[in-house]
């Protein structure tokens, strides 16, 4: 962590609007005397809470100088060889995706629209090997026979912290104009991350939801800079990928989508200029992949630092309700995926990434519902199997565009992606008694094909029906 | 659907029955479709009871022909006095005009839906001189788009910002000997900031139906389009039709056309869309300012059509949003496309002329009174019916089409009624045939009147006005008090009460309960007729209440305004 002397601080106060506002008021207190002590001003900021504002403003600036690092080894050591493994396999996939292609440029008639390096369910299925893996390892101690897909030895944060955490949101209520009013111009003055947070939490007005997130990533007065960056980067789409590729033919499914068909183009431009984009190596939380050259192969990981997979464009398509600007879209997309949409594709054991928060879930289902998780098992329908594609791409596609906002919010306002975890219990929960009443995988898919509406505010209610 | 009025109302019930009424048209699309559901019977001949018919064939055959009573037709005479581009800018500003000079001058301000417009050939040294005006003002060039006027579906239209690319139309067409009668067009001044969605322009469908025009009685439905162009908006590159011009028609031809979406939102995904964007009341206030231009819009042509009551006409307004959201007018439709391009589309379609011909009533069974059928809502009857300042609707547009549910309820209340009249009917015909008993027939009347009273407006053919409009208003507080849990003055307290949000469902049971007694009691027995009917009249008030909930609930708004808080009394409910 890099240390700013007091001078630094001084400058950085200076930037900050709430440190004249402090100021004015300061002046104000003391309009109609003409000498002003120390003591004066100590006196009248401690009675009026500017001192409080006071430290917490610096304490805010000391916590964004500090620069977060990618996370690039895991403390459990197993799972860095992992990683590796985990890269090798995505190197072989993109080999065949590569053959396929050529295939097709051969052959028009076989159009094969599935192409994609990895999908949600080959990230399981390796995360399932995990598993054995430790068994070997283990060899000799006693394991106790677990039922579960997951049981991997990493710290877990206990499930019941996560159900207490979110619990308030069950008491959420409908707001009424002049409450809305007051959250709307709070919006618009605050600046300290703990206050924005504390908004994204309770409740945020539509129409007021792109500020508070310009605000919470510091973009709020660089809308010039975010412009130009992504000229340049719209510039550099000139030169065709490989990767473009895929990531047209992985435009098709969001082209299906009512909701989101008009922004197809938007997205598709805005996953071209990612992949080009050398700062996401540099400001991304956790290392996706571990980037080992390769010489056999043709391909070798984009710029990024990682592959893109499929459905990347789901987590685009609900920013793009948001703003008519997609140099602002762009932005808000990089910084969702930078600080939180990583880990859902990350083996690690942090507790944001894939791994905790499927343990998290089973570990919440087995116990809470294990009549539900033992029946699944039996009908060889592993419960994570069943919610994995919701996790992985947040529920976009799955729920209508202002309640994935909604998730967004809560993503930020707790810096965290448990609410996931609380959302697919939820989303089980409500199944329940049909997914009771199946009798093999068949029948659960066709529970899932049919027209259903989950709501966010429903799942949270779901989730802690006992 | 009017499926339910086929299930509830009894066949001796109807003063018209369907399986009497014939419909005649040469479209074979939707409406074809539409015409058939209704189980009516097609006719060739003259004998038709509804008529829904080509705009041309109006100008030619309706003049000469004499309508019956009963016979509606789809179109007034003179619809092209709002429909044809031209004469609409003429009578708009001509009732501007007016307004101004009677002194209702912030009346006159809100004609400003439509851009500044010329008609070509007649107002060309007008138009040259605002031209040169404007392009002097401003440093960027004013862009104009010329419309023929006798064309649809964005034939001939292009777009300019020289004039020579104007000079060189002027001789191609005006002075053209093959085509002596230089072709109208007129020029507008180009929208040039619309509105953008996922970088795309786009306009509104939006269907208005007139039932008459003295009083103007105006239907609005809830739901329509946002039709998107294919190609991302550019303002320099005028050239490319694609990207200016979002007509179905056209964007049909661009090689990206998506057959499946159709490159369609309805509206209330568009509604949708910017409230999550901008919020709620901005977006309230755009859809109000909507309803409230297709209203002026019909205003200021009210006194210039020839009304008549075999006539009705159902509008397809063309309505394009600016980047500050607010609406312009682009064009009015008089047969606005009934043709779909997916099956979404077909049913959305069925269901609006479907609900048409339930508001036309041919059957005769409703009272003409209803705030909504279907999916429509009464915007205006002699003058526009205004919800309450503190409502949460400003206009039903956008909103949840919760047509299914209503009409079933509006079938149910209307199988009430009719019942209860027939056993009037039938009663009086007894007793008419009994004059033996005169004592008992005064006494019945007695009662019977003073039951009457509270209910007039359930009698049609009242000629008492005054105690009508009174029971009108009341219904249409009732109906908005039960949005509105939140704000609660005395009054709407009082209403939450009687029907709190999780009773929905209960209600419904209660209608049907009311049902079942009411087929129960039909059977004319003269002993007990007198209680029957009390009952069947205090049944038929409850179910009134119920008739004009336009919304299940709050939380069914929630949904469609996509606020992430949701009533939890609903999901009980739903469970």
């Amino acid at each position: 962590m890099q240390q700013l002397d007091n001078q630094e601080i001084l400058m950085k106060l200076k930037s900050s609007k709430q440190f004249w506002d402090i100021k004015k008021k300061i002046k104000q207190g003391f309009n109609d005397q003409q000498k002003i002590g120390v003591n004066d001003i100590q006196k009248f900021a401690q009675s009026c809470e500017i001192e409080d504002q006071l430290i917490k403003l610096i304490s805010h600036i000391l916590k964004k100088s500090k620069k977060r690092e990618t996370l690039k080894e895991d403390q459990i050591e197993f799972l860095n060889t992992s990683k590796i493994k985990w890269t090798e396999l995505l190197f072989k996939n993109l080999d065949i995706v590569h053959q396929k292609t050529k295939n097709q440029e051969e052959d028009d008639t076989n159009t094969d629209s599935k192409l994609y390096i990895y999908d949600e369910k080959n990230l399981l299925a390796f995360l399932q090997t995990f598993k054995q893996q430790q068994h070997s390892a283990l060899y000799q101690n006693v394991q106790f026979q677990s039922n579960k897909l997951l049981n991997i030895n990493i710290p877990l944060k206990s499930s019941q912290q996560i159900l207490d955490k979110y619990q308030y949101l069950l008491l959420q209520e409908e707001l009424q104009d002049e409450k809305i009013n007051k959250i709307r111009k709070q919006i618009e003055n605050e600046h300290l991350d703990i206050e924005l947070e504390k908004i994204a939490q309770t409740f945020v007005p539509n129409g007021e939801r792109c500020l508070l997130y310009l605000k919470y990533f510091e973009f709020d007065h660089q809308e010039t800079i975010l412009q130009q960056n992504f000229t340049k980067l719209q510039k550099e789409c000139l030169n065709q990928l490989f990767y473009d590729e895929l990531l047209e033919i992985d435009g098709h499914e969001i082209s299906e989508d009512t909701f989101y068909f008009v922004f197809q183009e938007q997205i598709l431009t805005c996953l071209k200029c990612f992949i080009r984009d050398k700062t996401i190596k540099e400001n991304i939380r956790i290392q996706l992949q571990n980037g080992i050259k390769k010489e056999q192969t043709e391909f070798q990981l984009p710029i990024t630092g990682f592959f893109p997979f499929k459905n990347i464009s789901k987590y685009v398509a609900p920013l793009c309700y948001l703003s008519t600007k997609i140099h602002i879209i762009y932005a808000l997309f990089k910084e969702f995926f930078c600080r939180y949409f990583c880990f859902l594709h990350a083996i690690s054991s942090e507790n944001n990434s894939i791994l905790s928060l499927c343990m998290q879930i089973e570990e919440i289902i087995s116990t809470h519902s294990p009549k539900l998780f033992h029946h699944l098992k039996v009908i060889g329908c592993d419960t994570l199997k069943l919610i994995i594609h919701q996790l992985v791409y947040c529920f976009v596609g799955d729920m209508d565009p202002p309640h994935i906002l909604t998730i967004y919010d809560q993503i930020i306002g707790h810096d965290s992606l448990e609410i996931l975890v609380i959302l697919c219990v939820g989303f089980l929960n409500k199944y329940k008694s049909k997914l009771l009443l199946a009798k093999n995988y068949e029948n659960v898919q066709q529970i899932f094909q049919e027209l259903r509406e989950d709501k966010f505010q429903e799942l949270v209610q779901f989730a802690y029906k006992q | 659907m009017s499926e339910y009025f086929r299930k509830y109302i009894k066949k001796e019930h109807y003063a018209n029955h369907y399986s009497n009424l014939k419909f005649k048209t040469s479209f074979r699309n939707c409406i074809l479709e539409a015409f058939k559901r209704r189980l009516w019977k097609e006719t060739e001949g003259d004998d038709w009871d509804i008529m829904w018919a080509e705009k041309e064939w109006i100008h030619e055959v309706l003049d000469h022909t004499h309508l019956q009573s009963n016979q509606k037709i789809n179109h007034f005479r003179n619809h092209y006095e709002l429909t044809r581009k031209d004469l609409m800018i003429k009578n708009f500003k001509r009732y501007k005009k007016n307004l101004e000079r009677e002194g209702k001058q912030e009346e006159a301000n809100n004609y400003n839906f439509f851009p500044l417009t010329f008609h070509l050939p007649s107002e060309y040294p007008i138009f040259f001189e605002e031209f040169k005006r404007q392009s002097t003002n401003s440093d960027t060039k004013t862009a104009w788009i010329m419309k023929p006027i006798g064309k649809s579906q964005g034939k001939g239209i292009f777009i300019f910002n020289k004039i020579q690319q104007i000079s060189q139309w002027k001789n191609t067409l005006r002075y053209n000997q093959d085509n002596p009668q230089a072709e109208a067009y007129i020029v507008q001044k180009y929208i040039a900031d619309p509105l953008l969605i996922g970088g795309k322009k786009f306009d509104m469908r939006i269907y208005l139906l007139c039932t008459s025009y003295q009083p103007l009685t105006l239907y609005l439905y809830r739901t329509g389009f946002a039709r998107f162009t294919h190609h991302r908006y550019d303002s320099e590159d005028i050239s490319n039709t694609y990207v200016h011009l979002t007509n179905v028609a056209i964007q049909k031809t661009s090689d990206n056309y998506d057959e499946k979406l159709g490159g369609k939102w309805n509206l209330q995904t568009l509604k949708l869309y910017l409230m999550t964007k901008y919020g709620q009341e901005k977006v309230a206030e755009t859809f109000y300012n909507i309803q409230m231009l297709m209203i002026r819009s019909l205003q200021a042509v009210q006194k210039i059509i020839i009304n008549d009551k075999h006539c009705f006409e159902l509008y397809g307004f063309d309505i394009l949003l600016d980047a500050q959201l607010k609406p312009w007018l682009l064009e009015v439709n008089a047969s606005p496309s009934m043709t779909s391009n997916t099956p979404v589309d077909f049913e959305l379609k069925c269901g609006l002329l479907d609900d048409v011909f339930t508001i036309i009533d041919l059957e005769k069974v409703l009272t003409g009174n209803e705030e909504q059928i279907g999916g429509f809502d009464l915007i205006c009857k002699g003058n526009p019916i205004k919800l309450p300042i503190n409502s949460t609707f400003t206009t039903y547009l956008g909103a949840f089409n919760n047509r299914q549910q209503q009409l079933k309820k509006i079938a149910k209340s209307t199988a009430i009624r009719l019942a209860q009249t027939y056993q009037e009917s039938q009663t009086k015909a007894i007793e008419i045939g009994s004059k033996g008993q005169k004592e008992k027939e005064e006494k019945d009347k007695q009662m019977r009147s003073s039951s009457k009273g509270p209910q007039v407006m359930q009698n049609g053919g009242n000629g008492n006005n005054k105690p009508n409009n009174l029971t009108k208003q009341n219904t249409i507080i009732k109906r908005n008090t039960t949005n509105l849990p939140a704000l609660g003055t005395v009054q709407n307290k009082n209403n939450i009460k009687r029907q709190p949000l999780q009773n929905a469902g209960q209600q419904q049971q209660q209608n049907q309960q009311s049902q079942s007694n009411s087929s129960k009691k039909n059977n004319p027995n003269e002993d007990s007729m007198l209680s029957a009917n009390q009952k069947l009249q205090k049944l038929t008030q409850e179910s009134k209440i119920n008739q004009f909930q336009p919304y299940k609930q709050q939380s069914q708004y929630n949904e469609v305004m996509g606020m992430g808080v949701v009533s939890r009394n609903l999901q009980k409910n739903e469970e």
